[in-house]
């Protein structure tokens, strides 16, 4: 193991811009580390350079812990993307500095220095100087230095972002060759899709500090696990359908999912689609002679837009809408049609406008990893469950984004820095700090919106209910997880469906979180009129008992009679020593969009002592 | 159309005629009337004691002021161009203060701080020490007012200096030192060179603060301006002009090395 990064994460000034990463890179791998600019990808280049110290976190480089050590005692060639060539140094001097250093003799000096030259291509020029190089020339030199010492490690920061197209090919081309030749670890970061899958044995994505994935270019390219893996490297759509039966539903469209794709009945699954996995044939819908093509049909659309390639012609695709059916990505704003994008070669003719669109391979995106925003308010009695929320960023893999609201706008810079400290000493040092300004109970209800969220999380403060939860409860559009105590998990949860009309969404939502945390179900209605049970409910007991059962769930349904909805799901909580109570949340219980303080939500609240989920409807 | 060369004669012609007893004139004026008793008289002049020590002493003083503030003054810059801190500018802007406050001002305010009743000056009485009025005194005055210069002429250079500059030669296996000694330094050759001179120039022509600090002392610490302003009251022009002809002379000698190499460096 050449290089080895042991939960390393870093900081400038309150932004988490590398977030605990570990890797680890063969011997003499070019490994790729590929991200947006902004990604974090050069701070960890930089880490492990000893440009700039981490947080927290190790870095070994062949099997030598270097956390501690000072760049010039690692043993490393750095290139960068200025070049950095010493400008009173000739190119014969720079080339040697290293050695000089390390205080080599003058013969080795020569002869090594001659040998790194011809490496690079630029024999005889050894007594120029770097304004008498074009740019090219001037990051074969820095290759050269960075190489004549023969370190363990090579790191090089974007070193062709700086050069023209032409040039850069080529000089990608010798670094492999130069890379295979010396078998040299190398880590290369770039934001340039096509350069990492030239160059890589392997690429590591990443985004907003995060090493997302890694692995093989035609497997991140074949295979990503993640949106933005699927969306970074490489063209496609991506459509999101239901799973049902262990299949992806698009419409009329099945595809099967593979067993490695953990996915749950009923939820959205993400389809990529890569362009040149689109088949589009000629034909007018409905028109005589005009069949639909066998196998994988998606539907039927219109070609809006051609662009010439070169050997390829590619060819966008507007479908209508088809139910159940929506696009992430590339994004459409306010249109329920999807939009393909095809490849074909160019001399074929899409042959018309009008296409049929049938699929020849797809790939199935992972879940993505739950979000959660938890509300810290500590001015107000409400500060985050921080032992919950590290409970949850382990069992359910999620990500927090701690939200605070302040009403003053210079204090945003300061509360996030504050916050994230506040994260860090909580033992949340990844959480993601949002910050808004204005009203508390405006600003979680615009963040809801702005942002997908899976869970709302927000503490009960100690006395009451506090000013927050009506307000919040009026503009849901979250599940709400109202926590009291300090509980860590839930082992067993009580979902109710006592009143009003029965949501399908309480029982999946909870049944989604107790398989995730193992926790036990328990499935409540309560019977308030006395006699036995309605046809209804047990039929959606029945229902409800068969989804949870989908989930390998372990679960029981307990009809309880008793004199009001709310008393019998007070008692079978406190009986049944329930840690989470689950409540679908309806429109009946709303009044011209206000929250009533004796809401149903609060009586179980304030009556139970525990934690509640309040599940609105339509998720 | 505006033609460069067309009509250029008078513009030229009256600049000329202006400068001529501005700036020409009292150029010339120093050699002419040092050697108008000729080469025997002038020599003569600067045979004297006084002004053999007074030459000397500013000699001794601006080669001294030169090299300390070449070592000060490059070790601010790097601190300054490389540490981001509160207060920065304001210390950059005190730093420079120097050159635009008058130097008479500055001989006040050191006779203040270190004179017999002044701040320091009370500690260092009890010991016996005393730099007002002795050639520490003066060297302390040159120091101060020349200060920015050399900062001025290496402070640009090292903010050009790309971050990675040094970085790369860390990474290159550099420890601080080989940094500073093989990277740095030779980087800022050109600014240490020019910000020397200007620096020893200004030295050299020192009067104001000088005239404050030394007390005029002869033979003890009368710098070459000093002397040439002394023999000027006393109504011994030849005398004054001879040294004043020197200095002239060694001027001129450093500006040809500053117009020498900034010339190259531009190439």
């Amino acid at each position: 193991m050449s290089i080895r990064l042991d939960q390393l994460a870093k900081s400038f000034d309150s932004l988490r811009v590398v977030k605990t990463t570990s890797l680890e890179v063969e011997d003499s791998e070019l490994f790729v580390l590929l991200g947006a600019s902004g990604s974090g990808k050069s701070t960890i280049l930089r880490l492990i350079a000893g440009l700039s110290a981490p947080d927290s976190g190790r870095i070994w480089l062949h099997g030598r812990d270097v956390t501690d050590l000072q760049p010039q005692e690692r043993g490393i060639g750095f290139v960068f993307q200025n070049y950095s060539i010493f400008r009173h140094m000739s190119v014969a001097e720079n080339i040697e500095f290293p050695l000089k250093i390390r205080k080599v003799s003058r013969s080795k000096r020569e002869e090594r220095r001659e040998q790194l030259l011809d490496l690079v291509g630029l024999g005889g020029l050894g007594n120029r100087y770097a304004h008498q190089l074009s740019g090219g020339q001037q990051q074969r030199v820095a290759l050269a230095r960075a190489l004549v010492h023969e370190p363990s490690v090579l790191l090089l920061d974007e070193p062709f972002g700086a050069l023209d197209v032409k040039i850069r090919g080529q000089l990608r081309r010798n670094l492999k060759e130069i890379q295979r030749q010396l078998r040299v670890t190398a880590i290369l970061v770039t934001h340039d899709q096509e350069e990492a899958f030239e160059l890589a044995d392997r690429v590591g994505l990443m985004e907003r500090g995060e090493l997302l994935e890694v692995g093989e270019p035609e497997a991140l390219y074949a295979h990503p696990r993640t949106l933005f893996g699927a969306t970074f490297l490489g063209a496609g759509t991506v459509l999101v359908g239901r799973a049902k039966n262990g299949a992806a539903k698009l419409g009329s469209l099945s595809l099967p999912i593979p067993p490695e794709v953990e996915h749950e009945e009923d939820a959205r699954v993400r389809v990529l689609v890569r362009p040149e996995q689109v088949a589009l044939s000629a034909g007018a819908a409905g028109a005589a002679g005009d069949e639909p093509p066998e196998g994988n049909l998606l539907g039927h659309g219109t070609i809006v837009e051609q662009s010439f390639l070169g050997a390829l012609r590619r060819v966008r695709v507007r479908l209508p809408a088809i139910p159940g059916t929506r696009q992430a990505s590339p994004a459409v704003y306010g249109e329920e049609s999807l939009l393909m994008d095809a490849v074909i070669p160019a001399g074929e003719d899409p042959g018309g406008f009008e296409v049929w669109v049938s699929l020849k391979g797809w790939h199935i995106l992972a879940p993505p990893r739950p979000r959660l925003l938890a509300c810290d308010f500590p001015g107000e009695g409400s500060p985050a469950p921080f032992s919950l929320l590290r409970g949850f960023e382990g069992s359910l893999n999620a990500r927090v984004s701690l939200l605070s609201v302040t009403d003053k706008v210079d204090r945003v810079a300061a509360l996030r820095a504050s916050q994230t400290e506040r994260a860090a000493s909580h033992g949340l040092p990844d959480a993601e700090p949002v910050v808004r300004k204005g009203d508390p109970v405006d600003e979680i209800a615009a963040e809801q919106v702005q942002s997908l969220y899976d869970f709302l999380v927000l503490s009960m403060p100690e006395k009451g209910q506090g000013e927050i939860l009506p307000g919040v409860l009026s503009a849901l559009s979250t599940p709400l997880l109202a926590v009291q105590g300090e509980p860590d998990s839930f082992s067993r949860i009580l979902i109710c469906t006592a009143v009003g009309e029965p949501g399908k969404a309480d029982v999946r939502v909870g049944g989604w979180l107790a398989r995730r945390l193992g926790a036990e179900v328990t499935l409540l209605h309560v019977l308030v009129d006395g006699g036995g049970p309605a046809p209804w409910v047990k039929a959606h007991l029945d229902a409800g008992l068969a989804t949870l059962r989908g989930l390998e769930v372990t679960s029981r349904t307990v009809l309880r009679p008793a004199r009001a909805a709310v008393q019998g799901i007070l008692d079978e909580a406190k009986e049944g020593g329930h840690d989470l109570i689950v409540l679908g949340r309806h429109a009946a219980s709303r009044s011209g969009g206000r929250v009533r303080r004796h809401d149903f939500s609060f009586e179980i609240l304030a009556g139970s002592g525990k934690s509640v989920l309040i599940v609105p409807p339509g998720q | 159309m505006i033609g460069r060369r067309h009509g250029a004669g008078l513009p030229v012609g009256m600049l000329v005629l202006v400068l001529l007893p501005l700036i020409l004139m009292p150029i010339a004026a120093v050699f002419v009337f040092a050697f108008g008793g000729g080469p025997g008289e002038f020599l003569k002049a600067l045979r004297t004691e006084d002004a053999q020590f007074a030459l000397r002493f500013s000699l001794l003083i601006a080669f001294l002021t030169a090299a300390i503030n070449a070592v000060l003054g490059t070790w601010a810059a790097y601190v300054l161009a490389k540490h981001r801190f509160r207060g920065e500018r304001p210390l950059a802007i005190a730093i420079n203060l120097p050159v635009a406050i008058p130097t008479v001002v500055v001989g006040t305010s050191l006779l203040l701080l270190w004179g017999p009743i002044g701040l320091f000056g009370k500690l260092l009485e009890p010991l016996g020490l005393q730099p007002m009025f002795t050639p520490a005194g003066v060297l302390l005055a040159h120091l101060f007012v020349t200060f920015p210069y050399m900062l001025g002429s290496v402070k640009p250079l090292l903010d050009e200096l790309e971050v990675t500059y040094e970085e790369a030669s860390y990474t290159l296996g550099a420890g601080r030192w080989q940094t500073f000694r093989y990277v740095i330094l030779p980087a800022l050759k050109g600014g240490l060179f020019s910000g020397t001179l200007l620096t020893f120039a200004h030295s050299l022509g020192e009067f104001g603060a000088t005239v404050m600090v030394s007390g005029n002392l002869r033979l003890r610490t009368q710098t070459a301006p000093l002397y040439i302003f002394a023999q000027f009251e006393a109504g011994k022009v030849a005398q004054a002009n001879a040294v004043a002809a020197v200095l002239a002379a060694l001027s001129f000698v450093i500006f040809f090395f500053l117009l020498r190499y900034s010339g190259k460096e531009r190439l």
